[in-house]
């Protein structure tokens, strides 16, 4: 089963349109900034809606846009829905 | 300052300023941009004489983290607060209550204004407020500050602040490191308005502010405080779980609270949001607003208006005029001169200053202030993020570049939304170095652009090599982390007009109040250069430099010594020698005086944000090293197009 099609993947790996469920925020991101992720409301078991992924990876959670850089977004992962 | 004050407090971009400004006539600085109010702003209540209000920078979360949030914590702190009026965004509400269970717990009567319930109407949420009143045990009152939709409503009901009731219940074991810190801080640093179960659960999520408050007024017995985090910490009550347990409670109310309606089709405006950045049609989209720009600055503001101010209004009316009447009124030949004389304070610094800076300034901060609060700039960040990382900073730095453009020292200040010093530091000094303000920009266009667009093209490509390489050392040499681009866009909106122009004008004032001081000083050091005849010397002394590694005509040195003043005096003084520069001489010229030092205003601007020892680093990097940018591509464009061209 390659990564594409598993159903826990890095935000990253998401493609535009699909809809999915935040997992976890793993350590490699910024204590502060994983704060700052969960305030905007990317915090686990909630919803999300890939965007973009080209120039930055934009997600919309909570009628936001959010935009993560690639560094960022391959630390949150998520189950698609 | 008044005894007794109300806070509007709320996330970052819901709408705080606007409302301050409708509920005192007091205009703060308001754009569609997170993090614009960088400082605690204060003013007197329309609706009560006796009432401060006062306007809090946005907070992403508290326990407070950046240093805007530290300012609002500060305010809640220290401020005699009667009430805080919460301003949420009604189209996200979990993350509004998130904060509002902070202010619960602190116990401040407070009141929520439900903003920009429109934007939340139009993408198909409604939010119950009677039910969401029931649940808080406060006033909700929806709001569309910009519209002025239920302000008279959310004063009504000032009257009617409550202290909210608690949203949530921590685990046992938080429940438990609480009630023990209560206890400390009750008997060893009461707060006089806030709750000591407030500030344990600040405490606990380690906001720096609310340690030192509690510190000070603890005095030794802080210790205990510190010792009894630590066993909470130990037992796995951490500020990440206790956020959690505040955005869980919060989502649970919110989703009680809110219904949504499915949307055949996204909006119009989620539609532009997202063409701007896309990864194809982004580009053309930014080339479009550059060339309006440039349409509307360089072209109208620089080109016409300059040309009807300087030549027209200046040059034929006013000037001539004053000239007359100052020669025919005033007998003291040197007071004469040096009112309307070559270095006179009206005919040389009052004429810069209004006829050929004020018009590319005003077309300037018209032009960034509808892209400000179109929302463009926040995307702007996404697409230029990739091209700041290799200067060590992240697409947020944008805005204060940007805005450089218009005016460095007020970009300097503005560098307060970047989250790092070390990001603030890189920002704050290419800034001196690298980028022209928009007079500066005008007087560049100005000369360079007449020449040829090859000239005006080197010198972008120079200014642009020098910012990239300055950077990517700057960013390796200065020590500490990157951090990564992350960051909300707001909905595109269409400009207000009215907040356009509100902006732009205290724009301009803050401009002219520094500007024509500084104007009329230069102009006065050149006179007394020239009346004492210093001038000749200088020009003799800087020869060398200007003349044999720069290659200028030696008079060039008068400009360099206006430029300590403000590069764009400087550039004006190039720009007065036009007729005597060769293409590659005015290239040479205006590249060195672009880099060479930023005007008094920044450099003051620059000690204050960053201290004096830094603010002499800088200078003492920029101007050897404007030189030599300079000499180098001196000899460069000789060598290539020979020493004739």
């Amino acid at each position: 089963m390659s990564i594409d099609h598993a159903s826990r993947v890095p935000l990253g790996f998401l493609l535009p349109g699909a809809q999915a469920r935040v997992d976890a925020l793993d350590d490699r991101i910024d204590p502060t900034q994983r704060e700052q992720l969960v305030a905007y409301g990317l915090a686990p078991n909630r919803p999300l809606v890939m965007l973009q992924q080209r120039p930055m990876t934009i997600v919309m959670v909570d009628e936001v846009e959010l935009a993560l850089e690639d560094s960022v977004a391959r630390h949150v992962w998520v189950t698609r829905r | 300052m008044n005894a007794s004050a109300i806070a509007l407090v709320g996330n970052p971009n819901v709408g705080k300023s606007v409302l301050f400004h409708r509920l005192t006539g007091a205009y703060v600085n308001v754009s569609n941009y997170p993090g614009t109010t960088v400082e605690v702003a204060r003013a007197t209540a329309r609706f009560d004489a006796t009432i401060d209000l006062v306007d809090t920078p946005g907070v992403l979360t508290l326990p407070a983290r950046s240093d805007d949030e530290r300012a609002t914590m500060r305010a809640l702190l220290h401020e005699p607060l009667r009430a805080v009026v919460q301003v949420g965004d009604a189209k996200n509400l979990r993350r509004t209550l998130t904060l509002t269970t902070l202010l619960a717990e602190l116990g401040v009567p407070a009141v929520l204004a439900l903003n920009m319930h429109d934007e939340a109407g139009a993408r198909g949420v409604t939010v119950d407020a009677e039910a969401l009143s029931d649940a808080l045990g406060i006033p909700v009152v929806p709001t569309v500050a910009t519209g002025g939709e239920g302000v008279a409503q959310l004063t009504h009901r000032l009257a009617d602040a409550s202290t909210p009731q608690p949203l949530l219940r921590y685990d046992a074991a938080a429940e438990t490191a609480i009630a023990d810190l209560v206890q400390r801080i009750a008997t060893h640093a009461p707060h006089p308005r806030l709750t000591a179960r407030g500030l344990a659960i600040l405490y606990l999520g380690q906001d720096s502010e609310v340690e030192a408050w509690l510190q000070q007024a603890a005095g030794e017995a802080s210790a205990e405080f510190a010792a009894a985090r630590g066993i909470a910490l130990a037992a796995g009550v951490t500020p990440a779980a206790l956020a959690h347990e505040r955005g869980e409670a919060a989502g649970t109310l919110a989703a009680r609270v809110t219904a949504r309606t499915a949307q055949s089709s996204p909006l119009l405006a989620h539609r532009i949001g997202q063409w701007v950045i896309h990864r194809v049609w982004a580009w053309p989209i930014l080339l479009g607003v550059l060339f309006a720009v440039y349409e509307f600055v360089g072209v109208f503001g620089a080109g016409t208006l300059v040309g009807l101010m300087e030549e027209t209004l200046f040059g034929e009316h006013l000037n001539p005029a004053i000239t007359q009447f100052v020669q025919g009124h005033v007998g003291l030949s040197w007071l004469a001169d040096l009112l309307v004389g070559q270095y006179g304070l009206w005919t040389m610094g009052m004429t810069y200053a209004l006829a050929l800076i004020l018009p590319i300034v005003t077309t300037f901060f018209i032009a960034f202030g509808l892209l400000e609060d179109s929302g463009y700039f926040a995307r702007l960040s996404v697409l230029a993020n990739r091209l700041f990382k290799l200067i060590g900073l992240n697409g947020r730095a944008v805005l204060p570049m940007v805005l450089g453009l218009g005016c460095v020292t007020m970009a300097t200040l503005t560098t307060r939304i970047l989250h790092s010093p070390r990001e603030r530091l890189i920002t704050i000094f290419l800034m001196a170095l690298a980028i022209p303000c928009s007079a500066q920009l005008g007087v560049v266009l100005g000369l360079l652009g007449g020449i040829s667009f090859s000239a005006l093209l080197i010198w972008v490509v120079s200014m642009f090599a020098v910012l990239m390489l300055a950077g990517f050392l700057a960013a390796r040499l200065i020590p500490g982390r990157r951090i990564p681009l992350v960051t909300e866009m707001p909905p595109i909106r269409l400009p207000l007009l009215g907040n356009v122009a509100k902006k732009t004008i205290g724009r301009l004032k803050w401009y002219l109040i520094e500007v024509i001081p500084l104007f009329l000083l230069g102009t006065l050091i050149m006179f007394l250069l020239d009346q004492f005849g210093a001038l000749p010397a200088i020009i003799r002394a800087g020869e060398p430099l200007v003349s044999g590694w720069l290659g200028l005509p030696k008079e060039a040195s008068a400009a360099f010594v206006m430029g300590f003043l403000r590069r764009d005096f400087g550039a004006t003084g190039l720009f007065a020698l036009s007729h005597q520069l060769s293409p590659i001489q005015a290239v040479v010229g205006m590249v060195t005086i672009t880099l060479f030092v930023p005007c008094i205003a920044s450099v003051m601007m620059i000690v204050k944000e960053q201290g004096l020892k830094i603010a002499a680093a800088m200078l003492a990097l920029i101007i050897p090293f404007a030189f030599l940018v300079g000499g180098v591509l001196n000899h460069l464009l000789r060598a290539v197009w020979g020493a004739g061209a």
